[in-house]
């Protein structure tokens, strides 16, 4: 838990930081809730999608359809798999409730497009590059293995927003997404997911 | 800026207030369930060539590789009770120790109350003095494990089974070589309801154990 907090207070830090010289621009936050979907090697450690996800971030719109920022976000999944016995091939079985417990905290470099320039529903497209935080731990019974690393992420995502005021450009935002996070590690090549998100856009004055 | 410092701040403490519903498996588990059993056994061992065995009439209790002393309580009469049964289901017959048995059974409860490593070879190096090899009738002779059952990190007590060949003592160099080793750990597991099915799990799992 104490690595966690150190990775939130980063991202929190870098956002604020690197967006203060643009502080006299209309920048825009915005906070999502999300639900990722394990794919890939993932689902070996993990199946069960993970419900409980928030991204939170800062963009400095280049133009009337670009806007590049910085985001943070987190991801719990959890799974408990029935008692089952383990052998290691060499004279050694361990009978054990085996639970894989993972978070993920990924800080993205981000650039949002949306499509046509005006209107009520105007749908994006989106890309993101940075670091994933990782914290991963397995548990035999009540005996757990825990590890915090950091890994290479993307994300690529495409939705819709929909614009709340003529005189500004709140809005909501919904749409899916694909993450990329290789891993490489205790037999999990990559903890890649489908995303999908809804959330709020506030231009901050 | 101070509308950054407020959303920034807000989020964060979203986050942090999602970060802390995380999911703790171990308020997921049963008693039952925090409990593991590992065994390891020596492969090159043929487990069908012993016809007899003995039980050690008590149990020790080791707490910080200290030996504290020997007990006979409700548990660990469960305990030696349950490992007789199953051995002559198994085909072996119990005999006493005095009439030179091929398998011995020696049995500990191990105890650390620190948070560090539990280390096997760190258990063994004391183990002449937890189980006299003059006991089994092999004065001055030594013990041996080509194996370590593994490294944890505990914070309870283990339930640990050694069977130890004497057939072959000598023609090991003189050593009482372990050629299995059952290990119980997790939530009550010296609970005396619980003593049948813990050994009755490591034997479970261990099925090349047979004559």
């Amino acid at each position: 838990m104490r690595s966690l907090l150190k990775y939130f207070i980063i991202g929190v830090i870098i956002i604020m930081t690197g967006t203060a010289a643009h502080a006299q621009h209309e920048l825009q936050f915005n906070l999502d809730y999300n639900v990722n979907i394990p794919t890939g090697s993932f689902r070996d450690f993990v199946t069960h999608p993970a419900y409980k996800g928030f991204t939170a971030g800062l963009a400095y719109p280049v133009n009337d359809q670009l806007s590049v920022g910085l985001s943070f976000g987190y991801n719990d999944y959890y799974q408990k798999y029935p008692r089952d016995v383990y052998n290691d091939g060499h004279g050694s079985d361990i009978s054990a409730v085996l639970s894989n417990s993972i978070q993920q905290l990924p800080l993205l470099v981000t650039a949002n497009y949306a499509l046509i320039k005006e209107g009520i529903v105007r749908p994006y497209v989106g890309a993101g590059a940075g670091l994933n935080f990782v914290s991963f731990d397995q548990y035999l019974g009540e005996f757990d293995d825990p590890h915090s690393m950091t890994r290479f992420a993307m994300r690529g995502e495409v939705g819709i927003l929909i614009s709340l005021s003529n005189y500004s450009s709140t809005a909501l935002k919904i749409g899916g997404s694909y993450n990329y996070s290789p891993f490489n590690m205790y037999g999990v090549k990559n903890l890649d997911t489908w995303g999908l998100q809804a959330g709020i856009r506030i231009p901050l004055h | 800026m101070s509308k950054i410092t407020w959303l920034s701040g807000g989020a964060l403490l979203a986050i942090l207030s999602f970060s802390s519903c995380k999911k703790d498996p171990l308020n997921n588990l049963s008693n039952d369930e925090s409990r593991i059993y590992v065994t390891n056994y020596d492969t090159t061992a043929n487990f069908s060539s012993y016809k007899t065995f003995s039980i050690a009439d008590s149990v020790d209790v080791i707490q910080d590789n200290q030996l504290l002393g020997k007990e006979l309580g409700s548990f660990d009469t469960a305990v030696i009770s349950t490992i007789s049964q199953l051995m002559q289901q198994r085909g072996y017959q119990l005999v006493s120790r005095e009439t030179s048995p091929d398998l011995a059974f020696n049995i500990s409860k191990v105890i650390s109350t620190s948070t560090g490593i539990f280390s096997y070879p760190d258990y063994w190096d004391f183990y002449g003095s937890y189980y006299d090899p003059y006991y089994w009738g092999y004065p001055g002779y030594g013990y041996y494990s080509p194996y370590a059952v593994g490294v944890y990190t505990i914070q309870t007590g283990g339930l640990e089974i050694d069977l130890l060949d004497l057939k072959n003592a000598a023609t090991h160099g003189n050593k009482l070589t372990a050629i299995w080793t059952g290990l119980a750990r997790g939530e009550q597991v010296f609970k005396t309801a619980n003593a049948s099915a813990e050994v009755g799990a490591l034997f479970s799992q261990s099925t090349y154990l047979k004559n």
